[in-house]
């Protein structure tokens, strides 16, 4: 596990947490320490575990083994509304019979703050999350997405907590307005600069956020890094094709020094060994679709395969080509400005250097 | 096409009159039979007069009856919604061990014939010795309005988000301000409802108020052992008012319910 040089202290640490029900085991031994104010987010699959270590962080689940500490005190059954963390739920759950006003009011209420006070507070906080004054007495089941996204973060922040935990709010917002929340989202961090964890199953969007990401895998943490060592340093072929669509070679090291042989792809190809394990002879060799290129006549690389374009894809900016190499599809993305008039069914060579694909143990 | 959709349309009306008819004539006729100046039952009505009214409000024993049905009643009321309030959401909320099961024994006084329930209870009051009163009939009437008041309860809990309780906890609520800010406030519509359907089926009930309430009366069981011997047209002029109450209370708590939904939705 990577962590950042600043002499920051971890707010909260994972010891060896592990959460049972009966006898599904939903998250598996987790160590981790979470760096004062920074944005961490935890990406997996649904079902990965990661709702599940989020509550036990916000103190609706308990842990069933291992500690979690808030700077260096055991917190493991201190209830949600004893705990300095807030939770932004994936419904929001925001109060329906409620105001814009009451339901970023409501810490402060609870709290015994007077009327005068609690109001100043949340027209502050309204103007922090951008959402306009006169909301303030507006039915909150009124408000469009966006806006519910920004009052239940106002109302979070007004709980002033050291800690804030999302979990996968943007999930049912659409795609652009979901850019416009990940910048705002950042933004916040930076002004509060308070600690947020945040929970998401896209990695995308954990890149666009994130000083650090956790990626897991069955209850499992895989690999905790900066997005750079998620992108381009991934543990494993999980954390590899999490990240997107790549091409993936299994690989057998048949002697020191030589080329290695293809499994599911005939063929020798020059590989560096593995990062995490320098000596295995077995493993994966990922390679972007935009590090995979067509060989014209003349181009050279250290690797290539023979196949068939069969099918191609507009995505935006890139286009991306289907190649079929014996039984399997390997995908090529070329930046539109560069893309081959291609005709279907076209006999290509496409290739790639050793340095520009990334080796995994198997 | 047009011709369809008319015919369609004078079905549904000639429908409509049909069951407003044999809902609501036999309710008309008994207000009717109130007003008529013979002592006894009989159509056509040939001279009218409001004088049973007059002596059924005057009368002290029917104001008694009266009374008594109204303090059953509200006493019905209030625990079934304080039972049922609790019960509903161990009916759709929590899940546990057992809840299907007490989810069926719950609904199951329902069903029991009210006669077989009614003569039920008797039994067992007798058997551990507990003078029956009307006391003794409002736990009958619990026994099967509580079942109801926690059904109408538990649908309104079904449609409430367990993660508001959550959020209000973890922004910092104690149990009792969850309750009190979120909890209560949003079931609000549905135990109005409850306490609206327990009060009216408590005060219309007949059969359980007959096995249990001992020597009290209630305003059907009074109702009942007049029609039996002594009939006057006192019978209808109460059968009538009690029905209009009961129209009232409906339309005062539904104006209430009106009210709460209105102000959840502003």
């Amino acid at each position: 596990m990577t962590q950042e040089a600043a002499p920051k202290l971890p707010i909260l640490q994972l010891v060896g947490v592990r959460k049972t029900f009966n006898d599904f085991v939903a998250v598996e031994k987790i160590d981790l320490d979470v760096i004062e104010g920074e944005f961490l987010t935890i990406v997996g699959p649904s079902g990965s575990g990661k709702t599940t270590l989020l509550r036990m962080l916000a103190g609706m689940d308990q842990p069933s083994e291992g500690n979690i500490t808030l700077h260096g005190e055991r917190i493991n059954e201190v209830p949600p509304n004893k705990r300095p963390t807030c939770l932004v739920f994936q419904s929001l759950a925001l109060f329906p019979h409620k105001s814009v006003g009451d339901n970023i009011e409501f810490p402060l209420k609870v709290r015994g703050v007077d009327a005068k006070a609690r109001k100043a507070r949340a027209l502050e906080l309204m103007r922090v999350v951008r959402l306009p004054e006169s909301y303030h007495s507006k039915n909150v089941m009124k408000c469009s997405g966006g806006e519910r996204q920004r009052v239940a973060l106002a109302r979070a922040l007004a709980y002033d907590p050291e800690v804030l935990f999302f979990d996968e709010p943007l999930s049912a917002i659409d795609y652009k307005l979901k850019k416009v929340l990940e910048k705002e989202l950042k933004d916040l961090h930076k002004e509060t600069g308070k600690t947020f964890i945040y929970i998401t199953h896209s990695l995308e969007e954990a890149m666009v956020m994130s000083d650090r990401i956790g990626v897991m895998r069955a209850g499992r943490l895989v690999q905790v890094g900066t997005p750079e060592q998620i992108y381009n340093h991934p543990v494993d072929r999980f954390v590899s094709e999490f990240v997107g669509e790549v091409n993936v070679i299994e690989v057998k090291k048949e002697q020191d020094g030589a080329p290695w042989r293809g499994i599911d792809v005939p063929g020798a190809f020059h590989v560096r060994p593995p990062e995490e394990d320098a000596e295995a002879d077995h493993a994966f060799v990922v390679i972007r679709p935009e590090y995979l290129r067509f060989l014209g006549a003349g181009d050279t690389a250290q690797n290539s395969l023979k196949g068939t374009v069969y099918n191609e894809y507009s995505l935006g900016s890139r286009i991306q080509y289907q190649v079929r190499v014996g039984e399997k599809v390997m995908l090529v993305e070329l930046s539109r400005s560069k893309a081959l008039p291609i005709a279907a069914d076209r006999s290509v060579t496409v290739g790639w250097d050793a340095a520009d694909a990334i080796t995994v143990r198997a | 096409m047009e011709q369809e959709k008319a015919r369609t349309r004078l079905f549904i009306w000639l429908w409509t009159a049909f069951v407003v008819v044999l809902l609501y004539l036999p309710i008309a006729c008994g207000a009717l039979a109130s007003f008529s100046k013979g002592r006894y039952f009989a159509f056509p009505i040939r001279a009218f007069t409001s004088e049973w009214w007059e002596k059924t409000v005057d009368s002290i024993e029917i104001g008694m009856i009266v009374q008594t049905s109204l303090l059953v009643a509200a006493l019905v009321t209030v625990l079934s919604v304080v039972v049922a309030f609790f019960g509903a959401l161990a009916f759709a909320r929590y899940d546990w061990k057992g809840r299907r099961l007490f989810q069926k024994i719950v609904i199951l006084p329902i069903f029991f014939p009210q006669p077989v329930l009614g003569l039920a209870l008797l039994l067992w009051f007798s058997a551990v010795g507990v003078q029956t009163s009307w006391l003794t009939a409002v736990f009958a009437h619990l026994v099967w309005i509580v079942p109801v008041v926690t059904l109408v309860i538990a649908i309104q809990v079904y449609s409430f988000d367990p993660s508001l309780e959550e959020a209000a906890f973890d922004l910092g609520a104690s149990r009792w301000q969850v309750m009190r800010e979120v909890t209560l406030p949003i079931l609000w519509p549905g135990i109005w409802s409850g306490a609206l359907f327990a009060f009216l089926l408590s005060w219309g009930n007949f059969p359980l108020s007959l096995y249990t309430a001992g020597a009290d009366s209630t305003v059907p069981k009074w109702l009942y052992s007049k029609m039996v011997a002594g009939y006057t047209p006192m019978v209808p002029a109460l059968g009538t008012m009690s029905t209009l109450g009961a129209a009232s209370a409906l339309l005062l708590g539904g104006l209430v319910l009106w009210l709460l939904r209105r102000r959840a939705a502003a």
